[in-house]
């Protein structure tokens, strides 16, 4: 068995400004599930995405099966027995389970779908490998159950001669009852030859699972042990750092003052999102948590964004809000600082004047709707020396910038001639892709803008991020706001509790 | 992937050989423009007469008008292919009233309503239905060629028309073509608003990232409809004063302003801000097609070759900026 093994040796990946992967190793085999944890950012979407050939590591070697060679695109990987089931699904919604799984390498006759053999082959490779699963493969997949269509997806990854199989998140958009018919599929799958690597934010699901473990945390091999020997919270104190971020928590330990509640809002519903009663006082920071798709993103965006959104109280610094227009919350004073700064916040062609000016140029006008060049500079320079910025002029292309600096430029934006009129400032997944220095000078920034009265609302997947600057924090479960930890209740272990809605 | 593959800090060497291939992709279209007229200088006799050059400017007044209109749609990343069958119809709808006797001043106006009504009929069709634009100025193309065909019976409309509109497209001042003049008007104002307004730098936000606008608070709906409503607008500017340049009607006329008019926003697009439509930059577009239709002209070659080059010219234009920015116009 150790023949048919996949090695991943000194595997170091590095981005501009970050390294996602620092000499991690380990050994994945073809009879067991093995399961790969770590916070967001720790490596490992990048792990897999090295071993499903979408990204080529800086250094480091892969070895199947004794022999050392290079994944270059997914489809060598592919070709290798290495299939990546991704998280977000790639099935094409119109076309029925039998098209799925043979998509691509249909059964032809003189060049036309064979339809008839389509079918049969599909249904032949579902039984071949999950006998005891029963689907309809007529059917549209858009119209199957969460469960089946991942049991499809999982069918075509075995289509070729699958020795590893990539498993990100698989049970991540199911409904409970859906997840066990799931867990016996991915257990099965050992026994006929194809290893599982399995991502879960869910613990108990990765312990349940999982013959052997491996931990990752900031791009570093932790551990790997056979899942018996680790408990739970064990697996929690390897995923999470124990050191370092004490003083910046002493920082916030000291009771901030609070002021006036400066946003208020009840019977919130955004969608299939639901949020009973939320409020915000000055100078206040509140943390959202939740897993992956639980809602507390969306509520964020909602609250600036209300497009859809109804509701029974909606105040912003004590008035009422009437919530018809897109920008109603903007206006009365609410700031979204957006995850994804590249696609949300920023224009990479533009510099980094024309970037923080987008919001209010109006900062700039000398007469109706004519700009100053002289007007924006300045104000540019002030954010930029306020942020600061690091670049060598504010003509700079904003995407020749670092992520801190981009992300910097991203908050400026709504301090560029605002002059203080936000009064709650919305910041998701604050300081993803950015630096340690740039975090920490980004944090100062938002406890400077607490600490001038705004209310400051932190969406983050970043646990210890959430720890450190939050003075309470609301977890999301199932789209919905539940009762929220206070300071004093703040532990990793709590949070990851409260987000997977076990009580604490 | 390429973010991976570049993975290293960038060294000061990098930078500065970044910087120098920049400045060669920012300018290399305006060295092949002046090789151009330098070898057409030196090559066809009567290229350089003041004659002829005043021909050129001439020759593509009515040519940049349609470009800088083309050049806010893409600015919006919003593509107008109706262009050249407004530039038609205001071309046969201007002279038709005229010979019914309307005054001059409402008949232009009546042409630069038809541009707002086009463009809004575009921008209904492309934010508020949610047609591609690409797709749904493709339909109102073939509307617009229908309707000037009915107009006229396919007949171009000449004779009657008065002096004063004559003089806007043929007159000269001091020797200087009055249509000339009406473009370098139309360019400096359309500069300005582009370059030195908050309604440009909103046209810009909303084609450089649309989700960036939307979430910094502009009203996107609002600058796109405006883009084509502009664009529309210009083409049909450019209709009447194609009319009085030839002196009549013709509903085929405006056609090649379409091809011609894309040709100049795209090598524009390679010069100055690669990827970004800017005003300047179709402005020396229409200057390069203008140069190479007349020297070719002078060289005694026939319209068919002349379109061949410009087919080949247009190809390398997008081609510089396809390979080298994201140019995603649907």
């Amino acid at each position: 068995m150790i023949a048919m093994d996949t090695r991943l040796t000194d595997i170091t990946m590095q981005f501009p400004g970050t390294r996602a992967l620092d000499n991690v190793s380990v050994t994945f085999r073809r009879d067991e599930v093995h399961g790969l944890i770590g916070e967001n950012g720790a490596g490992k979407s990048t792990l897999v995405n090295v071993l499903g050939g979408s990204l080529q590591p800086t250094s480091g070697r892969i070895a199947i099966a004794d022999k050392e060679l290079k994944l270059k695109s997914p489809r060598d990987a592919l070709l290798r027995g290495i299939a990546h089931v991704s998280q977000e699904g790639s099935l094409v919604q119109a076309l029925s389970g039998a098209g799925n799984i043979l998509l691509g390498a249909e059964p032809r006759t003189a060049g036309v779908i064979a339809q008839g053999r389509l079918k049969t082959e599909a249904a032949a490779l579902v039984k071949r490998w999950f006998p005891q699963v029963s689907i309809d493969l007529d059917e549209p997949v858009g119209s199957l159950p969460m469960a089946d269509r991942k049991v499809i997806e999982i069918v075509r990854a075995l289509r070729g001669d699958v020795r590893l199989l990539i498993l990100d998140e698989p049970t991540a958009t199911l409904p409970a009852r859906e997840k066990e018919q799931l867990w016996a599929i991915i257990r099965g799958l050992p026994k006929q030859g194809v290893g599982v690597i399995l991502i879960s934010h869910f613990l108990s699901e990765i312990k349940a699972l999982s013959d052997r473990i491996t931990v990752l945390r900031d791009g570093r091999h932790v551990v790997t042990e056979k899942a018996v020997d680790l408990s739970e919270s064990q697996l929690v104190d390897l995923m999470l750092r124990r050191s370092g971020d004490t003083a910046s928590k002493a920082q916030t330990e000291k009771t901030r003052a609070t002021g006036d509640v400066v946003l208020r809002i009840a019977g919130w519903k955004a969608g299939r999102i639901e949020v009973p009663q939320f409020e915000i006082r000055a100078g206040e920071i509140v943390g959202l948590i939740g897993l992956t798709g639980s809602g507390h993103f969306g509520f964020a965006r909602s609250l600036y964004n209300p497009a859809g959104v109804t509701c029974t109280t909606c105040e912003v610094g004590g008035s009422a809000v009437a919530l018809h227009k897109t920008l109603t919350m903007r206006d009365a004073g609410v700031a979204l600082v957006p995850d994804h700064r590249m696609e949300n916040a920023l224009i990479g062609e533009w510099s980094l004047r024309e970037n923080l000016a987008m919001v209010h140029p109006q900062h700039a006008v000398v007469t109706t709707g004519v700009l100053s060049r002289r007007r924006e500079e300045a104000e540019a320079q002030r954010v930029m020396r306020l942020m600061n910025v690091k670049a060598h002029s504010s003509a700079q292309e904003l995407k020749t910038l670092s992520g801190g600096n981009k992300q910097k430029i991203s908050i400026g934006k709504w301090l560029y001639g605002a002059q203080d009129r936000y009064r709650v400032m919305i910041f998701i997944e604050p300081t993803e892709g950015v630096d340690i220095g740039a975090k920490a000078e980004i944090y100062a920034e938002m406890r400077r803008l607490a600490g001038q009265g705004v209310g400051i609302v932190i969406a983050s997947s970043d646990l210890i991020e959430i720890e450190t600057m939050a003075d309470r924090v609301v977890p999301f479960v199932d789209q919905t706001a539940r009762p929220e930890l206070a300071r004093p209740q703040f532990s990793e272990s709590a949070f990851i509790g409260a987000m997977s809605g076990v009580a604490a | 992937m390429s973010s991976a593959s570049t993975g290293t800090a960038p060294s000061q060497e990098l930078v500065l050989g970044f910087l120098r291939k920049d400045h060669i992709q920012r300018y290399s279209t305006l060295v092949v423009l002046v090789l151009m007229f330098v070898i057409f200088a030196a090559t066809v006799d009567r290229f350089l007469q003041p004659q002829n050059l005043l021909n050129i400017a001439q020759q593509i007044s009515i040519l940049t008008i349609v470009g800088v209109g083309l050049t806010f749609g893409f600015a919006a990343r919003e593509m107008d292919l109706s262009v050249g069958f407004a530039v038609g119809l205001a071309g046969i709808l201007v002279p038709l009233l005229l010979t019914k006797d309307v005054a001059l001043p409402l008949a232009l106006l009546a042409g630069v309503g038809a541009g707002l009504v086009i463009g809004g009929i575009n921008a209904v069709l492309v934010t508020i239905i949610g047609i591609p634009s690409l797709i749904a100025t493709l339909a109102t193309a073939s509307i617009l060629f229908g309707i000037s065909f009915l107009l006229t019976g396919g007949r171009a409309i000449y004779g009657g028309l008065p002096e004063a509109y004559l003089w806007l497209g043929q007159g000269r001042i001091g020797g200087f073509p009055v249509l000339a003049m009406l473009m370098l008007i139309a360019v400096a104002l359309a500069w300005f608003v582009m370059e030195r307004t908050v309604f440009g730098r909103y046209i810009y936000a909303v084609g450089g990232n649309r989700k960036a606008a939307e979430l910094s608070g502009i009203n996107v709906r609002f600058y796109r409809i405006a883009a084509l409503v502009v664009c529309s607008v210009f083409a049909t500017v450019a209709g009447m004063l194609l009319a009085s340049r030839l002196g009549s009607g013709q509903p085929n006329a405006g056609e090649r302003y379409l091809l011609d008019g894309l040709a100049t926003v795209f090598i524009g697009m390679t010069m100055l801000r690669p990827g970004t439509s800017t005003v300047v930059g179709t402005f020396f577009g229409a200057l390069f097609i203008g140069i190479i239709n007349n020297g070719l002209n002078l060289l005694g070659m026939d319209t068919y070759i002349q379109s061949i080059v410009k087919g080949i010219i247009i190809l390398t234009a997008v081609a510089i900026v396809s390979r080298t920015t994201k140019l995603n116009l649907l």
